[in-house]
């Protein structure tokens, strides 16, 4: 076996300190047979020309290039191989720059150092075998969890890209927390109104029709890998076709049965077959089995003969489903809730009548909401007093440690509002740390401290505040010695992890971090990327963010998909993956809980584990495990890794 | 004299239970006799080692050496019957990897004398008499074999052609070798024979699943689930990487495996690749926002439940390691 040594000067920054003169020589010496060849600047233009007639020339066996980190070039050399009708695995890389040439003071050293480097590559690349890449038909479709804007904007780019998509929503309309909202900061824009031209794309855009939007709808269980993706979803039974009904309300006229409305803040009824809220998207209400009488045994279909659409729109039969979809990839859009403030003892959460948290509060604003966008307290009386409770059960490590981010911008969006609807209100905000990052958010700031009702408070910790009410029903807010009254409390707890956030992370292999969020591949670099293939974040399921934020996070993870994946075109698999010899395996299923990838999955029938290579990345943490030694690093394996020990050593 | 091939078991630095295995063959042990002349075994047969000398080399068809080499009597011996015999293997744990007496590796010869005959709360021994080479006393001398400075195991003294791995050898495993050694169909030199090829979880029934493990569990703590890989419920369990072959009578028995069948095949260092699988799967809980100094206190207090790490995973095999001992 012949290996060909390509030594790169790199201009002065290798020669300066390594002598191509002493490598020539003491290659000559070393018993695997070899050439070397000097170059000046390998990775140039003529430098590659000159390698790739080298190699077609000499025709080495195996190739070794001293020179500089294989981060920079390892993919530029490899091509010279291939060009050269080479197998481009065949070839080892010493990186004699920044680990010799730059880090070594003494060039006597470093020649020493770099002689020794190179051997063990030599004897390294003799034990190398040509790797071929392989191809992998995909599915270009998507399945989009969760409909708030992160995922609403995601669906509606992948279809106007000429992808399907199948959008699952949980609740029975789309639009996430904001279309619950009156107005948004920074701006004070209606949130319905502002999201409506999306939402109205997406049901019935032009390229509505590559949207299967499923509301009512979980994510139960998913096989296989990226590219190829089957997702089983659970429909629960809206019984309201979504592509018949218009939205008359008829059915909700004639309906006899009603219950608490969460969206009202329990305070009003719903029918059981409603809309969710006026105004909602989809336009068509939903029934409520739990709500109405035909499931306590009542023989009532009220409804559909009210429905003027005919018998099909309105379906009293229809029964949960399980579907399934193929798809290539998924984004995980599942959004965010807040923090029960009920948890964090004296803010009076479910306890005190008028202590609101500030999604509550957000339906009180809302013309959909319970009053009609009045504030008013139970008593019915506009409050002359309001007390705004910033950062409950945030930057507590009691309860979560860190700072939500937005709270303080909806905060003084809600001092804007309460203000322009009661302008004699005195509204206190008791903060422990104030948050307006970002070039808007100082606007409404502004408005409520130079509006002369506003007070700030600071408070060091939560427990230094209490809220009560005396005894003749007026609430105080006490904070360190001094008591305010409060007819209306508005809490701002932390930002959480939407419910179902852990199904997600167990049904999908997604991990979460230490407040629950699903954690990014990379939180800097790759942070629209989960650390399985082809499963992309996007939005506050991530982390606590804004609608602005929530939105580009949408595109982002479109764009992962959208290069990822394309129609018509396959994805290489990267041959330098780990393998298992079924025949050495024991079944001792130690190497699949070790996989940052969840490439490894255990076969039952032939009592071994499998390594799925589209997902292996090729890490090695599982060869290192491998009790049994069975798991073979293809490009890393030991007798390779050995062999360059040996050979730098001896 | 017989015409049959000639058996010897020897016992070097062991404990005994090798022999113990080989009677454990029972009624089988009539079926040896048959086939070979079983002429050495010091521990059964009256024989001596001038017998051995007198008999030209290569005269003995298959000896069993167990034991690991302690004394200079136990290399000399390593060396006659090396020499007299057609095979020579390493029979157990001690013969192929030190296993116990090796652990003494981590001491010097000085060390081990000290203890025995003088630091050591049972002992009276006013004179400080060190019983070691010739030993003069008032009423002579007494000679006794000298201590190496490291035990060895028998391939690092002579040339070993088959290796037999168990703390005893698993007496069906030794009646296997003896029918492939009388089937004459042997396997290449150097092989390690009377075993499997995989580990014990290949033996071992119990159900397997993930692993992913928040604290090791000692076996006096607890009643381990009988059906449950007993890895997983914490058990320092050495089954991963042990070879099979044995039929895990230990895990069978709730127990966990020590690993006295040693590394499987094609690894060489058992107790490095036990800590890189427990290192694997370790679960030290969520280490985000924590320092490297609080990361690494939670590592201590997990790997405090193992009291000696030497004793737990080079039990059989530190001459043989890597590692080897104390340098």
């Amino acid at each position: 076996m012949r290996t060909g040594i390509y030594f790169c000067n790199c201009g002065s920054n290798i020669a300066e300190k390594i002598s191509a003169t002493a490598v020539v020589e003491a290659a000559a010496s070393f018993p695997e047979q070899n050439y070397v060849a000097t170059v000046d600047f390998i990775c140039s233009e003529d430098g590659k020309l000159q390698f790739e007639e080298s190699l077609k020339a000499e025709q080495p066996d195996r190739v070794v290039v001293a020179a500089c980190s294989p981060r920079d070039h390892e993919g530029t050399f490899r091509r010279c191989l291939s060009n050269a009708g080479i197998n481009p695995y065949l070839m080892q890389m010493v990186n004699i720059r920044e680990q010799i040439a730059w880090v070594t003071e003494d060039p006597a050293v470093a020649t020493q150092k770099a002689i020794r480097a190179i051997h063990g590559a030599v004897c390294r690349v003799e034990k190398q075998l040509p790797l071929e890449k392989k191809q992998l038909e995909v599915c270009p479709d998507a399945l989009v969890i969760g409909a708030g804007p992160a995922g609403m904007k995601a669906a509606l780019a992948l279809a106007e890209a000429g992808r399907t998509v199948t959008l699952l929503e949980r609740t029975p309309f789309i639009g996430g927390l904001p279309v619950r909202f009156e107005e948004l900061f920074p701006a004070l824009e209606c949130a319905p109104c502002m999201l409506e031209p999306l939402m109205g794309e997406l049901l019935h855009g032009e390229h509505a029709g590559r949207i299967e939007l499923m509301t009512m709808s979980e994510l139960v269980e998913v096989t296989g890998f990226y590219g190829n993706f089957i997702a089983k979803i659970r429909q629960k039974p809206r019984h309201v076709s979504l592509r018949d009904c218009i939205g008359c309300g008829e059915c909700v006229e004639v309906c006899p049965a009603s219950a608490t409305n969460e969206f009202k803040n329990n305070v009003s009824l719903r029918k059981a077959i409603d809309f969710t809220f006026a105004g909602v998207l989809p336009n068509a209400p939903f029934l409520d089995q739990a709500t109405c009488i035909r499931w306590q045994g009542q023989e009532c279909r009220a409804c559909k003969d009210a429905c003027p659409m005919g018998a099909d729109v309105i379906n009293l039969e229809e029964q949960e489903t399980v579907v399934e979809r193929r798809i290539g990839s998924i984004i995980l859009a599942s959004g965010s809730g807040l923090y029960d403030a009920a948890h964090v003892a004296g803010m009076g959460m479910g306890t005190l009548q008028d202590v609101y948290d500030a999604l509550q509060f957000e339906r009180l604003l809302s013309s959909t909401g319970p009053t009609g966008g009045q504030i008013v307290t139970k008593a019915g009386q506009a409050p002359r007093t309001v007390a705004i409770i910033h950062c409950v059960g945030s930057l507590d490590e009691a309860h979560k440690p860190y700072c939500s981010g937005i709270c303080c911008q909806y905060a003084f969006k809600f001092n804007h509002l309460i203000s322009a609807k009661i302008p004699e209100a005195v509204i206190t905000h008791y903060h422990r740390e104030l948050v307006l990052p970002g070039k808007e958010a100082q606007t409404l700031f502004n408005h409520a401290v130079r509006s002369g009702k506003s007070r700030l408070k600071r408070y060091g910790s939560i427990a230094d505040l209490a809220i009560s009410r005396d005894t003749n029903g007026s609430m105080l807010v006490s904070s360190e010695g001094e008591a305010f009254p409060a007819d209306l409390v508005i809490l701002c707890p932390a930002v959480i992890p939407a419910e179902g956030t852990d199904q997600l992370s167990a049904l999908l292999d997604v991990s979460l971090d230490s407040s629950g969020f699903f954690r990014e591949l990379h939180a800097r670099t790759d942070a629209a990327q989960s650390s399985i293939r082809g499963v992309y974040l996007a939005g506050s399921c991530r982390e606590p963010m804004d609608i602005q934020k929530a939105i580009q996070e949408g595109m982002a993870a479109v764009g992962h998909l959208l290069s990822g994946l394309q129609p018509g075109r396959t994805i290489d698999i990267e041959p330098i993956c780990a393998e298992v010899d079924e025949t050495r395996c024991s079944g001792c299923h130690l190497c699949v809980s070790v996989c940052p990838y969840r490439a490894i999955s255990f076969d039952t029938e032939h009592n071994a584990s499998s390594i799925n290579a589209v997902l292996c990345c090729g890490c090695g943490t599982c060869v290192a495990a491998c009790p049994s030694g069975a798991i073979t690093g293809h490009h890393f394996t030991n007798e390779q890794i050995m062999a360059e020990m040996e050979g730098v050593l001896k | 004299m017989s015409e049959k091939p000639k058996l010897a078991v020897y016992w070097a630095a062991s404990c005994g239970g090798c022999e113990i295995a080989v009677v454990n063959l029972h009624e089988k042990l009539l079926d040896v006799d048959a086939a070979l002349d079983f002429m050495f075994c010091p521990c059964l047969l009256d024989t001596k080692k001038k017998d051995i000398e007198a008999l030209p080399d290569g005269a003995i068809a298959v000896t069993l050496f167990n034991g690991a080499l302690r004394t200079d009597e136990n290399v000399e011996m390593a060396h006659l019957l090396r020499r007299k015999s057609q095979i020579l293997v390493a029979f157990g744990s001690c013969a192929k990897g030190g296993c116990v007496p090796a652990l003494a590796n981590f001491s010097t010869p000085e060390q081990l004398l000290n203890t025995v005959y003088l630091d050591n709360p049972s002992v009276d021994n006013p004179d400080s008499i060190i019983p070691c080479g010739t030993t003069g006393f008032p009423g002579g001398q007494i000679h006794l074999p000298g201590l190496l400075g490291r035990v060895k195991h028998l391939a690092q003294e002579v040339d070993v052609d088959y290796s037999i791995p168990g703390c005893p050898p698993e007496s069906h495993q030794i009646w296997n070798v003896i029918e492939v050694i009388l089937s004459g169909d042997l396997p290449p030199k150097g092989s390690t024979i009377g075993c499997g090829a995989l580990t014990v979880c290949d033996d071992c029934d119990r159900t397997k699943q993930e692993k992913r493990i928040t604290a090791f569990r000692r076996n006096y703590e607890f009643c381990p689930e009988p059906e449950i890989c007993l890895l997983e419920q914490g058990m320092l369990c050495m089954g991963i990487a042990t070879r099979s072959g044995c039929g895990a009578p230990c895990t069978k028995a709730n127990m966990p495996c020590t690993g006295c069948y040693g590394a499987p095949e094609g690894i060489s260092d058992q107790g490095a690749k036990m800590v890189a699988a427990l290192g694997s799967v370790m679960d030290i809980g969520d280490t985000t926002d924590l320092s490297e100094d609080e990361i690494a206190g939670r590592v201590d207090a997990f790997l405090a439940a193992i009291p000696d790490y030497a004793g737990m995973f080079y039990k059989y095999t530190l001459a043989s390691s890597t590692l080897g001992g104390k340098r």
